[in-house]
């Protein structure tokens, strides 16, 4: 149930660390496990100054403070129904960051992901995961 | 297709029911009906929720330690199909529940056994202590009967 304004955490390297979703992708009213949303990153991880040039390049892909950009849907707190009828509940409402094209700007997911995402043509973040539940 | 235990309770979880909760470390918790996800929200302990399994095992109302409870676990390492091996498992697991029922009757009576003695004794202290509400002379008068000879044996043990 990720709606407008609703706060959610990032759970990979990307550089944001807490994203508010501004607008829900394919026309529905809602979000759930393995839908796009399009958010503007909240709170980030700080850059570091002193680093040289090499990881200041590395530095420009990543998510600052006001950035727009789509995310994933990986955990939510409302539960959701598994085709063979059982329910799905997870601690917080979680995204993973993506680029315009549907690609995870981070090379790595921390925590675990939802396994209603694996239908959906996220297979590569389904990859990244320590644990698919 | 796998049948799960209950987390709060113990009882089985068949495919389609309940629901499962996923904490942040990735640890899953299944519950086979709302009531027991509802207690798990609320932070109940199951060994302390009379109702759970778990309880019942804490408090030595069920059998812990047996052969026959060795047999249902959770194995990890499938076993290719074999319509001999189905058939003796089949035959056996009617056998092994056979064994546990007459166990858990013989585990029952051991544990009941003494129950009535003593709660005859308990009421009889109890009439003893709360005399002054019998109401009828010829009944305190057979009351206070017993209690001076409970009260000589008493004193008789002591000097012996």
């Amino acid at each position: 149930m990720i709606q407008l304004k609703s706060l959610l955490k990032v759970i990979d390297n990307s550089g944001a660390l807490l994203v508010e979703c501004i607008n829900v992708l394919g026309g529905a009213r809602h979000a759930s496990l393995g839908d796009e949303i399009v958010c503007v990153v909240k709170k980030a991880r700080p850059l570091n100054v002193e680093t040289g040039p090499s990881t200041a390049q590395a530095a420009v892909s990543k998510l600052k403070k006001g950035d727009v950009a789509r995310a994933l849907v990986v955990r939510t707190r409302k539960e959701v129904r598994r085709l063979d009828g059982s329910y799905v509940r997870f601690d917080d409402n979680a995204v993973v960051m993506l680029n315009k094209q549907g690609q995870p700007l981070g090379n790595r997911v921390l925590g675990a992901v939802a396994n209603e995402c694996r239908q959906k043509r996220w297979t590569k973040i389904i990859s990244m995961a320590p644990k698919v539940v | 297709m796998r049948l799960e235990k209950c987390y709060f309770c113990s009882s089985t979880v068949y495919p389609g029911h309940g629901t499962m909760f996923v904490r942040n470390d990735s640890k899953t918790f299944r519950f086979c009906r709302s009531k027991c996800h509802k207690n798990f929200k609320m932070k109940r302990n199951p060994r302390k929720v009379r109702w759970t399994k778990a309880f019942r095992r804490a408090a030595g109302k069920e059998m812990t330690i047996d052969a026959t409870l060795e047999f249902e676990k959770r194995r990890n390492i499938p076993v290719r199909y074999d319509r001999e091996l189905m058939a003796t498992t089949l035959k056996a697991m009617k056998r092994v529940a056979e064994i546990k029922a007459r166990r858990d009757r013989v585990f029952y009576k051991k544990r009941i056994s003494g129950k009535k003695e003593h709660e005859k004794q308990q009421n009889v202290l109890e009439i003893q202590r709360n005399i002054q509400l019998i109401g009828e002379p010829s009944l305190k008068e057979k009351v206070m009967e017993q209690k001076v000879m409970a009260t000589e044996e008493r004193m008789d043990m002591e000097t012996a």
